[in-house]
Order: structure tokens, then C-alpha cells, then sequence
């Protein structure tokens, strides 16, 4: 999707992109330059998320996760609540962390969350 | 702060009216009115209203909202990826900021003339002259270069004493060509965000973070998933907004009373476009994907004149990576190992490995006018069991990377036979991107002689061919190698006479391109006759950069960013409000 000039690719393009759910574009628009979603696929910039939920926080082997993150998250299990409030700013849940990411729409939270439930 | 721009019901409810009363209606009040239907619509179909609209949330972006922020303006910062800080998130963020406050500190002198010499020299080496007022270089040359002398240290100082990013002095640091005679500052230019760890590599993590806490404490909105389509202009020509589309294709209108400046990166990720402008087969790079040369497509219809579209910051990438369009793709600053050589598809080692990235790049580009191919279009990097232990990082984009990491690119062979065999396989699948690409028949026994001749030379220290690690920037990046007692150069060390052996295909690529609009030192976008197109900024990746072709230092992308945002929002705040 390259040009606004070609306006059937882009409308091909779209229909392509109603066929996943409202959850997995925003992941693929928001998340995939620094995360992998795949079961076994690399940590790229972040970590792995393939069956995050449920996961104690700061477990993916093989991932160097910042001090401020543990500090923030040690002890904490991936649940959907904590996914949301996450999502809503990273930020605010361990601060100085590498990650900075928000996102005010909770509709669009709760379609991030759906698609990481169906990730297991 | 005025408004939301999507949750604004005041502007949805005014949509809604509109598409009620039928797209009709507007034109037809607009016309009793005696009103040109673009400006009355202009009048009442924005969704919010700002002094300043930023299109792009990278370190380019976020400044210049910063910047304009602090002088009273109102701001907005819309974002087309669904999360912030674009190229700049996963940059290492050295500062290259000449005659900086640190280095005044330390009593390091960075003359103005010298330096600009030394840029000179480097962006235009054949018209370089010494004696020439300008050094060679063109006026729009020098006076942006000027303009970066100039403004670099007091928009750092500022975004520093605001708390937005406080840096550290990396004094021991010196430029690419810190050996000329032209630079008389070769160390003490480059600063990173204070926060940043040792190494200096998630830099630009730490400077998007700071600059963003800081920007949302300022009031400044940054809304993602904003897709900029269009510029706005009145009847005059004057740009008064954009049109973005956001995730969900909705059209959303931005009013910008001032000034809109893009901020949008460079065209590293549009095939098209890197297909016709750069200078050189490259296959991508690490530019966030979302710069996909948005601000030249949207800038063209407006008359903008484009410059240095042919150069990038150029940077050796894997060749697997780009491929499959990993969004985590580093270009290689480092190319670690001591006992480690390039070959090219006949085993011949042409090139000295340690050369600074962004020109190793450019010697990817030669062309063989006999054969008609580029004979070093894919390089196959070899190491040996000793390189794979002791230079193994996942930092800078190195090649040779711990276990545990993403290691895709990782070629294996129990011998330099089974390793050659292995190349060619992995060679054959990706035939369609290297124009069929493949190992010549002899290529066994040139990599054979090639090691034998780079073992010889390391045992020496003095590589006779191509001289590596005789520069103090090679040493820079030479990365992690086993201590040896006693040993003159540290980048060469001779390959084992035993397996096992690694290889990975190596291609040119972007850090991000630099060229696109031309703009004034003021960060305003001129059109074929050098006139501002009025209202209309850009800064940093996606407008033409002055350097030419060259990479002057660490940190010579983000330096120039940093002053020309300064510049550019002290311009567009200067600017009157024009009526809504």
C-alpha cells in the first residue's frame, strides 16, 4: 500500500484487511515493528507476545527486559485487566520503561486484548 | 487544551449535520453567501483547530511541537503508525551538535569556518576549495549548513533545560573522518539522552520517551493510527490544515492556524520511489515501516521542488531481514568480529569490512559494465567459532548474535565445503531478489585463498589490501573481540583452520533516505522558484537534507533534525494566525 494514487489497490488492500479482526490490524499497525506474535518466532525491538495472557510478566526467556519494568512488573501476571490498563499507557503502569505506547479508544483496547486471548 | 480530535462531539455532531443535510448543502449555503466552496468549507468542516499541526511523532515531530509549544502555540501531533516515535524509536540517537555547550566546557574549540570545511569537504568532494567564500559549496548548501552551526547547541540546550531530553557529553566519541585536516573538533560533538545505557544503543527508546512524557505534560495531543492524506490551502494558496485518515478510515480535518509541518521520514519503504531516485540497488532498511515517502507524494502537487533524492543514510542490512520486511531490522553499524572477512558471489574479498557503514554501503553499488551485474550486490560475511564466541551481540545490527536471539540470517557449515554448500542453498532461495544471484563454480577455492591471504595480514596486524583498521572509526565499531596480548589491530585476528563457520548475506540499505522537498533554513517548504509554499514545514528524513552524500559523524541525522525543528517552529510561531 505504497500510493494514494492507486485507489483500487488500496480498496483491495482493505477488503484483504476486513478479512482478520479489528484486533489483529491494530496489532499488525501498532505492534509489529517491535513485536512478533507467531508461536516460536523471534523477539524483534520487544518480546515475543504468542501467549502472553496468563503468563507471569518479564518470563519470555531470551528477552533483556529494562530495570523499570521489572521493578514495575515483578510478580505480576498477565491477566486482561492488566493487558487494558497496559494498552492505556505503558507508561503510567511502569515508569521509564522502553516501552512507550497509548492508546485512549477502549474499544480499541478490548479489540488488542481479543486478539491476544485468541493468541494460545 | 481546544480540542479532541476524534472524540470531539461538537465536530462528529457537525459531521453527522452534514451528511444529513446531503454533501450538497454545504456548497449551496457557501454559494448564497457568495463564498468559494473551499473556503467555506475550510470555515466549518474541521474536526479541531491548532495553532500548529506536526504530522510525524519521531524525534523531528515531537521537537517541533515542543518547541512551538513553549512559545505559547497550541499543537498537535498526529501519527500514522498506531504507536509513536517512528525511525527514531529504534535508533541509537547520538547527537552530532557542533561548538556544543559540553564541548565549551571541556575547552574544545569547534571554529565555525573549520567546520565548515570539514562539511564541505565531505558533502561536495568535487568542488571542494578551501579558498572559495563558500568552500564550493552551493548557497543553499552553506546557508543550511550555517543555519545547523548556528541553531544544533541552542535547541539542544533548550530541549535539555525543559527536562524533554537530557543529554550526556560522550567526549571519547570521534567523527567518520575525524583524520582529515578539515576537522579540527574530531571528538567532543556527539551527545546521547543521559539516560541511555553504556553502549549508547536504545538511545533513541530513552529520547521518545522523555520527549513524549514531556509533550503530553505540555498538553500536546499525539494521536496515532492518523494517516495524513492532504494538505489544506485557502484560496490564496495559504496551507490552513491537513486531511488524515485515521485506523478505521474515518476522514478527520485539522485546522492549523499557523503552520502544518511534516515530520514523516524518508521514502525508505516506497519500492517505487527508491527505485527511481536512489543511486544505488538498495534493498530497504531500518526505517520505521511507515515511511513510505508520504510528504513527496503529498508535496508535489503543491509545487514543491525536491533535491538530494539520489543520497540515503546508507547502511549495510541482512539480506533475510529485509526480505521478509522484519519491522526490527538494524542496520549494521558494527561489523563485529576480528576473525570474520566479506567475499563477494566469486569468494573474492574486495572490501575493507570495518569501512564506517555508510560508505561499506556504498561499495555494494559498483558496477560491472563487462559482465553487466553488480558484482558485490550480495556479500556473504564469514566467521569462524571464535568470532561467533566473543563478538557476539544483539546490538548495532551486528550479524554475529548470542544464542537465544534471532540468528534467521545464520548460515552453518562444519567446513568451509559444507559452509559454501549451505551459502549457495540459502543463495538459490532468494534468486528472485538478487536477479538470480549465485556462487561462481570456483568460489570454493577463491573464499579458500581470500582467508588464506586475510590470515596472513592478520598475523601482521596490516591488512595490505584494503588497509583495515587503520582508522580510528573502524575501531569505534569494531564491537566486542578476544583480548590478545600484545596485538597492533584489534579488527583482524586469522580465521581457525577448523570448523565450525557461520556465515549471513549482506545487502545494502537505508537507514532512512534524505531527500524530498527542498526547504529554506527555516525549515520552509520552497517551491520551483525557491518561494515558501506559505504555512507548509518540514523537517528532518522527509525534506532534502544539505549533506549531499555524506555522513559526517554519529549523529549527523538527528543534530540537523533537532536545529532545523527549532528553527522551523520559531518561524511558524512568528507566523500571524490566519482567519479561520
Amino acid at each position: 500500500m505504497k500510493t494514494w494514487l492507486l485507489l483500487p489497490a488500496l480498496a483491495l488492500a482493505a477488503n484483504l484487511a476486513l478479512a482478520q479482526s479489528p484486533g489483529q490490524r491494530l496489532a499488525q499497525t501498532s505492534c509489529t515493528q517491535c513485536h512478533s506474535f507467531g508461536k516460536g518466532e523471534p523477539h524483534g525491538v520487544g518480546p515475543n507476545l504468542y501467549g502472553l495472557l496468563g503468563k507471569q510478566a518479564a518470563s519470555n526467556p531470551g528477552f533483556t527486559f529494562s530495570k523499570q519494568y521489572l521493578d514495575a512488573m515483578k510478580g505480576k501476571t498477565w491477566d486482561r485487566a492488566l493487558l487494558d490498563k497496559w494498552l492505556t499507557d505503558t507508561q503510567a503502569v511502569a515508569p521509564g520503561n522502553t516501552m512507550v505506547y497509548f492508546q485512549d479508544d477502549p474499544k480499541k483496547r478490548a479489540a488488542l486484548v481479543e486478539y491476544m486471548q485468541s493468541l494460545k | 487544551m481546544a480540542d479532541r480530535i476524534r472524540s470531539d462531539a461538537g465536530a462528529a455532531s457537525r459531521r453527522r449535520f452534514f451528511q444529513q443535510a446531503g454533501a450538497g448543502s454545504a456548497a449551496v449555503a457557501a454559494a448564497t453567501l457568495g463564498l468559494a466552496t473551499q473556503e467555506a468549507e475550510a470555515a466549518t468542516a474541521f474536526d479541531g483547530s491548532y495553532d500548529v499541526v506536526v504530522c510525524g511523532s519521531g524525534c523531528g515531530g515531537l521537537a517541533s511541537a515542543l518547541f512551538a509549544r513553549w512559545q505559547g502555540n497550541s499543537a498537535v501531533i498526529l501519527e500514522k503508525a498506531g504507536s509513536i516515535g517512528g525511525t527514531t524509536s529504534k535508533a541509537a540517537f547520538w547527537y552530532w551538535v557542533p561548538n556544543n555547550e559540553a564541548m565549551k566546557k571541556a575547552g574544545i574549540a569547534d571554529p565555525k569556518p573549520d567546520f565548515l570545511k570539514y562539511v564541505a569537504r565531505l558533502t561536495n568532494p568535487q568542488g571542494y576549495d578551501a579558498a572559495h567564500p563558500r568552500f564550493g559549496l552551493t548557497p543553499w548548501e552553506y546557508e543550511m549548513c550555517s543555519a545547523f552551526y548556528d541553531s544544533a547547541s541552542p535547541a539542544v540546550e533548550l530541549l535539555a533545560a525543559k527536562g524533554a531530553l537530557p543529554y550526556r557529553h560522550v567526549a571519547d566519541v570521534p567523527d567518520y573522518f575525524a583524520e582529515l585536516p578539515e576537522d579540527k573538533a574530531p571528538k567532543g560533538r556527539v551527545l546521547v539522552p543521559k539516560d541511555a545505557i553504556p553502549s549508547m544503543s536504545d538511545g533513541g527508546l530513552v529520547a521518545v520517551r522523555t520527549m513524549s512524557t514531556k509533550a503530553r505534560q505540555e498538553g500536546i495531543p499525539i494521536r496515532t493510527g492518523m494517516r495524513v492524506i492532504k494538505v489544506l490551502q485557502d484560496k490564496s494558496g495559504r496551507v490552513i490544515g491537513v486531511e488524515a485518515k485515521d485506523e478505521l478510515d474515518a476522514t478527520v480535518r485539522l485546522r492549523a492556524k499557523k503552520a502544518v509541518i511534516f515530520a514523516t521520514g524518508g521514502f525508505t519503504h516506497n519500492v517505487e520511489l527508491r527505485k527511481n531516485f536512489l543511486n544505488g540497488p538498495i534493498y530497504g532498511g531500518c526505517a520505521a515501516p511507515s515511511n513510505e515517502g508520504d510528504f513527496v507524494q503529498i508535496a508535489g502537487p503543491l509545487g514543491a521542488q525536491l533535491r538530494n533524492m539520489n543520497y540515503a543514510w546508507t547502511c549495510p542490512i541482512p539480506l533475510e531481514k529485509a526480505i521478509a520486511k522484519d519491522g526490527s531490522i538494524s542496520g549494521m553499524f558494527s561489523v563485529a568480529g576480528d576473525s570474520m572477512l566479506f567475499v563477494n558471489k566469486y569468494g573474492q574479498r574486495n572490501v575493507n569490512e570495518k569501512l564506517q557503514y555508510n560508505e561499506l554501503a556504498q561499495t555494494f553499488f559498483e558496477w560491472d559494465g563487462a559482465k553487466a551485474e553488480y558484482p558485490n550486490l550480495v556479500r556473504i560475511a564469514v566467521w569462524d567459532q571464535r568470532s561467533q564466541q566473543h563478538s557476539a551481540s544483539a546490538e548495532y545490527g551486528r550479524l554475529i548474535v548470542p544464542p537465544g536471539t534471532d540468528d534467521r540470517h545464520v548460515i552453518k557449515g562444519a567446513t568451509l565445503a559444507e559452509l559454501a554448500r549451505a551459502i549457495d542453498e540459502r543463495m538459490a532461495k532468494y534468486a528472485g531478489a538478487t536477479g538470480g544471484a549465485k556462487l561462481a563454480p570456483d568460489f570454493l577455492p577463491n573464499l579458500q585463498a581470500a582467508v588464506a591471504r586475510f590470515n596472513q595480514f592478520a598475523k601482521t596486524g596490516k591488512d595490505l589490501d584494503f588497509r583495515r583498521g587503520e582508522r580510528v572509526v573502524e575501531l569505534l565499531f569494531n564491537g566486542d573481540v578476544k583480548e590478545e596480548t600484545g596485538r597492533t589491530n584489534p579488527t583482524m585476528w586469522p580465521l581457525a583452520d577448523a570448523g565450525p563457520y557461520y556465515a549471513a548475506l549482506v545487502v545494502a540499505g537505508t537507514l532512512d533516505t534524505k531527500g524530498g522537498p527542498k526547504t529554506d533554513t527555516n525549515g520552509r517548504v520552497l517551491d520551483g522558484a525557491d518561494k515558501p509554499i506559505p504555512g507548509l514545514y518540514g523537517v528532518g528524513n522527509c525534506v532534502a537534507s544539505a549533506s549531499g552524500r555524506a555522513y559526517w559523524a554519529g549523529g549527523a541525522t538527528l543534530g540537523p533534525i533537532i536545529a532545523f525543528a527549532y528553527r522551523a517552529a520559531n518561524a511558524a510561531h512568528a507566523e500571524g494566525r490566519s482567519a479561520a
